[in-house]
């Protein structure tokens, strides 16, 4: 672990921890619900709430948690309009929100300097502020699964069921959309906006390939989240090469090896995915 | 008039507008085909995929190697992503999230060991419409042309499969080819815009027009038309609002991206248009 001596490397692997301990929580209710394009969408339109907190001076977790409230009602209105479906409207709203960090970005100097940042990250620049909230936002999301996750998996499955046992909802998933956006801006400074998705999925679906049940399913995915963090982590300081961008790929590394070994170890075969 | 062809007296902002309308053009009509048969996803999915071969060609032989990087990876991750969709142990949608930041995570591991990262980085995401050169918008009209062609030869096997998968298939058409030739028509966008508006910003022009003229048409005629329209106008628009506001309002607005915000401006007037005819009838 001498590759971690440095305070920044260590604050780089703590922040790795979390972040990755964050993703795998939220990351099966994602892959349960099939929501990764809507996470895309919400990684690509917190985009503008990142740089508009950065421009005005907010916390970045405010910003761009308000900013990802309105693209969630935004969604969800467009979706409901006559002849538009979800994927058109998650894709215009992706594209629109894209488009406007950039334009507003570009209008600041520094330009291309803070746009990689918040693109592809920069875990080693994170100070020990940054490590409170990440490890605040993981409490509050620990808990609120503890309390509402069986709920939330229920409707996953069953949402029919849900509303027949008289449980809201609609509130309980926009809840979980909040939980995912928070997720999402929480992980900005580790791994940037375009990668957020990765280290959500990835562990969620690698776990969900040796386990069919939640509760082994959610510790696998939040350790392969954190092991994700960890290895890339080493990677990126031995090779000189994004952070971010490493430790993606160890998540998706981990995936890779679970698809080829997963169905030769496990006895009983691995479902087949819908489509 | 004059404020909306003023732009337009200097050769680099001519360039600027053939590429924006040659690509606005092409990308609208395989947007038709991406909102009617929901591929929002896939497309976007494309978009990053192309990115690593973007890097790896400017590794390997400078600019003019990023359309024939983007070309190879855009074709090997078309023909991944459809046999993913029709077989995928994992379910479609988190198979995909992984292959899409999987390849993108390359491109950037690659770009990061560059030494002008950042400004590389930006360049490939966002492209430099405004310096578009002659080859270029040749390379544009050239790859414009396969898809168009490729569509115009497959449009009616292509439809049909959209509304009755079922269907196609009793009739004894090869659904698997169908969707690898979208999805390669999908992918030569991406890398025919790579250069000029970058990877991230095509998913725009891939989803935007389409969702637009599905808005205000239910027939395929006038959704293509109005998506045709609807993404000639943004490009036009887009390039003047943002040399205006550079030239005359000291607001620097990065032209690729103003092209797409006026795009989504036009999308939300066809979504007002829509609303007010519901009210009416």
């Amino acid at each position: 672990m001498s590759l971690f001596a440095d305070g920044y490397a260590r604050r780089a692997l703590i922040e790795a921890l979390l972040v990755g301990a964050l993703c795998g929580l939220v990351g099966v209710h994602v892959v349960l619900r099939k929501l990764s394009f809507f996470t895309m969408a919400m990684t690509h339109a917190t985009f503008p709430g990142v740089v508009l907190a950065a421009l005005v001076g907010v916390d970045l977790l405010l910003g761009s948690g308000l900013f990802g409230v309105f693209v969630v009602l935004g969604v969800s209105w467009l979706s409901t309009r006559p002849r538009s479906d979800s994927a058109a409207a998650v894709g215009v709203v992706l594209s629109a929100g894209f488009a406007l960090g950039v334009a507003l970005l570009s209008a600041q100097a520094g330009f291309t300097r803070d746009l990689s940042a918040f693109l592809v990250g920069s875990i080693v620049t994170v100070q020990t502020g940054d490590l409170v909230k990440t490890a605040l936002v993981l409490v509050a999301v620990g808990l609120t699964l503890a309390l509402v996750g069986k709920e939330l998996v229920f409707g996953a499955f069953d949402r029919g069921g849900l509303v027949a046992a008289g449980y809201p909802a609609g509130r309980l998933d926009l809840l979980l959309l909040l939980l995912i956006q928070l997720t999402v801006v929480s992980s900005v400074p580790a791994v940037g906006t375009i990668q957020a998705v990765a280290l959500i999925v990835a562990p969620a679906a690698t776990a969900r390939l040796w386990s069919d049940r939640i509760a082994p399913t959610t510790v696998l995915a939040v350790l392969l989240g954190m092991a994700s963090g960890v290895v890339g982590l080493a990677v990126s300081q031995a090779y000189a090469v994004a952070a971010g961008a490493a430790i993606v790929l160890a998540a998706c590394g981990f995936f890779m090896l679970s698809v080829m070994v997963a169905p030769l170890v496990r006895r009983r075969p691995v479902p087949v995915g819908v489509g | 008039m004059r404020y909306l062809i003023e732009p337009f007296g200097s050769p680099f902002m001519q360039r600027a507008l053939a590429e924006a309308l040659l690509l606005g053009a092409v990308a609208a009509v395989v947007s038709v085909f991406v909102v009617l048969r929901r591929l929002a996803f896939v497309s976007d999915v494309l978009t990053h995929t192309v990115f690593p071969g973007v890097v790896i060609g400017f590794v390997v032989a400078g600019t003019g190697g990023i359309v024939w990087g983007a070309l190879v990876f855009a074709v090997l991750s078309a023909v991944l992503i459809t046999v993913l969709a029709a077989r995928s142990r994992v379910t479609e949608d988190a198979s995909m999230a992984i292959v899409l930041t999987g390849f993108f995570a390359v491109g950037v591991v690659l770009v990061s060991r560059q030494t002008s990262f950042t400004s590389d980085l930006t360049a490939f995401l966002f492209g430099r419409i405004l310096t578009v050169d002659r080859q270029q918008l040749v390379m544009t009209a050239v790859l414009g042309a396969a898809v168009l062609l490729l569509l115009g030869l497959l449009g009616k096997e292509l439809l049909f499969r959209a509304f009755d998968p079922a269907g196609a298939e009793a009739r004894g058409y090869r659904v698997l080819v169908l969707d690898l030739v979208l999805n390669l028509a999908v992918a030569l966008v991406v890398v025919a815009a790579v250069r000029a508006v970058g990877t991230v910003l095509v998913i725009a022009l891939l989803v935007v027009p389409g969702a637009a003229g599905r808005l205000l048409s239910d027939r395929l005629a006038g959704i293509a038309l109005v998506a045709v329209g609807t993404a000639l106008l943004a490009g036009w628009l887009g390039l003047v609002a943002s040399w205006q506001a550079s030239v005359n309002h000291e607001l620097r607005l990065a032209s690729g991206a103003t092209v797409v915000l006026v795009l989504v401006l036009l999308y939300g007037a066809a979504a007002g248009i829509a609303a007010l005819r519901k009210v009416r009838t």
